[in-house]
């Protein structure tokens, strides 16, 4: 091509939009390629012993715990997701959505709450001595641990296997599922033969998500006690204000995300698993007598036991400390959670639109930003954190000059003192959460609109203004919700970023449990949850809307 | 003098593939309807949309009105073409009455003549005590109607139709048909219609083209239907 035609094919390109949305894809870029660069800095002393002693334990215990947490997820998710797809029982219809809401119970909160609860002081074992006379030797339900976290992360992250595979095996597996039958297979052979090999790409997508949840968290693995390299990012940092040698661990981390990425994709090789174009529901067979009472309970201890039990218990503590808790410092936590989250919530979907518009021309360009847009979803929160956090106290350095002549002070640390850090890391992480949401709306709408509108004279911006805007605004609405519910609810982020003396009800409840106030946390806790609630909701709504 | 005119056209979905409309040449006079004829697969869509700057061709040049509005150095944004459309499914704003849907185009008319043009639009189509309804309160004939007085509105150099008849049932097609040519010629209208079906050409259309594998490569076999008056 020569350089005429690349200059008129920019030409119709080109436009303040276009232009915005390169920015914001390399700000989201930015920080991941300095983690990446710091694998070339020179290794200080920190970094010699963190690798001489430490992280071997720290990369053996992050495998540990994403192995187990992914088999024991992707075991309860599926066979989960096989019973409400396939089968009739008692209260089914109420499961197929409350399997749902162990999600909307953060991990950290599940893992105090369990470890009080269990604990030699907790309910069960006071009720157990008390009631019963049953002195039980305390070990046995201690949540510590590796196998504590285990414990919780599968029992709270596996409604991602289970909403991804259940929604798969309503609407494409049926004609595979019905031959089975009809060629006169038993269930259990239906499910190991047909199901488990057609499900794996709805299994493997969940899981992944799973894995990505456990390899940046920071709340569960701190708590319980547990190396991972995720917490020795944030020892490195807040212990040693070593933000290389946190860089060089971070970037760890990512070879790791990059790996199981690559791992994925080779297993996946020269496989199909979607050769039917048709779609059409699978019809439930009704489970008769014991089979439909043990399909019962097992749906039931496992909403019991990852939703119904850790709630009610914060209910009863929210109700023990709510005359010392609820007063006006816990209003300022409030708003100072309202205020971020909103702010960043319509940085966010600014963006989103103007990215998600460029998008629209399906481009190599535009598929290229929307990639690197949506890239902060997959990588853990204190990768990011880390990032962003080198490139701010950079930035200040770089600035100092400039502070010094307004008489600042000869190096002082401005903008990585300030809220602009913390609003940045939330954008790089939740900028997917809004870009979907919004690409969603444009996708229904189609170009349609937008082409009659240029064909009348209007012009790309007022055309989004005047048509798709309109058009687009219940899509804009939910994206806002879920993105907002996800911010009030983050941790890793909010702990390493926030400013001096700045909470939110994330770190607050962090503080709380990590300060063994257990009781005083079940307010905030249940705050989050209901928000969090809240966006399990719009979910249902928005996946009703797409099927429609 | 030609008011649209068109050299060399050549375009492809992308560059590893054989190209849809492949050296097309063609020019119109005013007042001219063309039909554009062809099977499905042809170009006939794309070609409109070559036309209207929805999509950029690979090679050529097209002149409207004495303006290249795309070339090897020249690309002007749909916008500024002065290219009415007419969609296939007529893409009237759901949000927005008959009257809004037709004012839209008319931003570039002082504020007192827009609503006498969209009178005379709403006349024209017969359309007159439809203006406070929103496109789904209409039926389908009286839905092409609107998005005819829509496209005409701001009194574009060249019309534009993408199958304009493909959403109305056989009888309805047939009666829309004659009123759409009385209406194009009343409006003395630059016209370049695609459609699959022979019938509309020949009851509108001065001339035809055929766009197909056979023609691709030579241009096009125009075929004379009508005098011009």
């Amino acid at each position: 091509m020569n350089a005429k035609l690349i200059k008129r094919n920019l030409k119709k390109e080109i436009n303040g939009w276009w232009i915005i949305s390169l920015v914001g894809a390399v700000v989201i870029l930015l920080p991941i390629l300095f983690i990446f660069s710091s694998i070339f800095l020179e290794p200080n002393e920190n970094w010699l012993h963190i690798r001489q002693y430490l992280l071997t334990n720290y990369v053996a215990n992050t495998i540990i715990l994403v192995v187990l947490t992914g088999l024991f997820t992707a075991f309860l998710g599926v066979t989960l997701a096989w019973l409400i797809a396939a089968y009739d029982f008692p209260l089914k219809r109420f499961f197929r959505w409350g399997l749902i809401l162990p999600l909307s119970i953060p991990t950290f909160i599940a893992a105090y709450t369990y470890r009080t609860m269990l604990g030699y002081t907790g309910v069960v074992q006071t009720t157990l001595r008390n009631h019963f006379d049953y002195q039980m030797n305390p070990e046995w339900l201690t949540v510590s641990g590796i196998h504590g976290a285990v414990f919780i992360f599968t029992l709270f992250l596996f409604p991602y296997v289970y909403m991804i595979t259940r929604a798969f095996l309503e609407s494409q597996s049926t004609s595979y599922i019905e031959s089975a039958r009809l060629l006169g297979r038993k269930p259990l052979a239906v499910f190991y033969k047909v199901v488990l090999p057609l499900s794996r790409p709805a299994i493997v997508g969940g899981s992944v998500l799973v894995i990505y949840e456990v390899l940046g968290d920071y709340g569960v693995t701190s708590y319980l006690g547990i190396h991972t390299i995720s917490t020795a990012i944030f020892q490195t940092w807040f212990g040693m204000y070593d933000v290389n040698s946190a860089m060089k661990l971070a970037a760890w981390l990512m070879v790791i995300i990059v790996g199981i990425f690559f791992l994925e994709r080779l297993l996946r090789q020269r496989r199909r698993y979607h050769l039917s174009n048709k779609s059409r529901p699978l019809v439930p067979v009704k489970l008769k007598g014991m089979a439909g009472v043990a399909a019962f309970m097992y749906c039931g201890v496992v909403f019991l036991l990852g939703f119904l039990i850790p709630f009610i218990q914060l209910i009863a503590w929210a109700k023990m400390t709510f005359h010392k808790v609820w007063d006006s410092t816990f209003f300022t936590l409030l708003y100072q959670t309202v205020y971020v989250a909103v702010i960043s919530t319509l940085i966010i979907l600014i963006l989103s639109v103007i990215v998600a518009n460029v998008c629209r021309s399906h481009s190599s360009f535009s598929f290229i930003i929307s990639k690197c847009v949506t890239s902060g979803y997959s990588i853990p929160g204190p990768i990011i954190a880390i990032g962003v956090l080198a490139i701010f106290i950079s930035l200040d350095e770089w600035l100092a000059p400039m502070y010094f002549s307004m008489g600042l002070g000869e190096a002082p640390l401005i903008l990585s003192l300030s809220l602009v850090m913390l609003i940045v890391g939330y954008f790089i992480r939740f900028m997917a959460t809004g870009f979907n949401a919004t690409e969603v709306g444009f996708e229904k709408v189609g170009t349609k609109y937008m082409e009659a509108s240029r064909m009348l004279g209007m012009g790309v911006t007022k055309t989004f203004f005047k048509v798709d805007l309109p058009l687009i605004k219940g899509s804009l609405i939910s994206g806002f919700i879920l993105t907002f519910v996800e911010i009030c609810k983050e941790l890793p982020l909010s702990l390493l970023l926030r400013p001096f003396n700045f909470e939110t009800l994330a770190t607050k409840t962090y503080q709380y449990a990590n300060d063994e106030q257990i009781h005083e946390a079940s307010i905030s806790s249940l705050l989050i949850i209901l928000i969090s609630i809240l966006s399990v909701i719009i979910f249902q709504i928005l996946g009703k809307r797409v099927k429609q | 003098m030609s008011i649209v005119k068109i050299k060399g056209l050549t375009f492809s979905f992308s560059r590893k593939e054989e190209p849809v409309i492949n050296d097309f040449s063609f020019s119109m006079q005013k007042g001219e309807i063309v039909g554009i004829l062809g099977q499905s697969g042809s170009g006939k869509s794309t070609l409109l949309r070559l036309i209207s700057g929805l999509e950029m061709p690979m090679k050529g040049t097209i002149i409207i009105a004495g303006t290249t509005v795309v070339s090897e150095s020249v690309f002007i944004h749909p916008e500024e073409r002065g290219v009415g459309m007419v969609f296939q499914d007529y893409a009237l704003f759901p949000h927005m009455t008959v009257k809004d849907n037709i004012l839209f185009g008319l931003t570039r008319l002082p504020r007192k003549e827009r609503k006498s043009r969209v009178d005379e639009m709403l006349e024209l189509v017969q359309m007159e005590e439809f203006y406070k309804r929103y496109p789904h309160e209409l039926s389908g004939g009286q839905q092409q109607r609107i998005a005819l007085a829509r496209a005409l509105a701001p009194k574009p150099n060249v019309l534009l139709m993408d199958e304009p008849f493909s959403n109305l049932d056989a009888d309805l097609k047939e009666s829309i048909r004659d009123d759409l040519g009385v209406i194009l010629k009343k409006a003395n209208m630059t016209c370049i219609m695609v459609t699959h079906d022979r019938h509309d050409v020949e009851a509108i259309c001065d001339y035809s083209i055929t766009l197909g594998q056979s023609n691709v490569s030579n241009g096009l076999n125009r075929v004379k239907l009508k005098t011009i008056n």
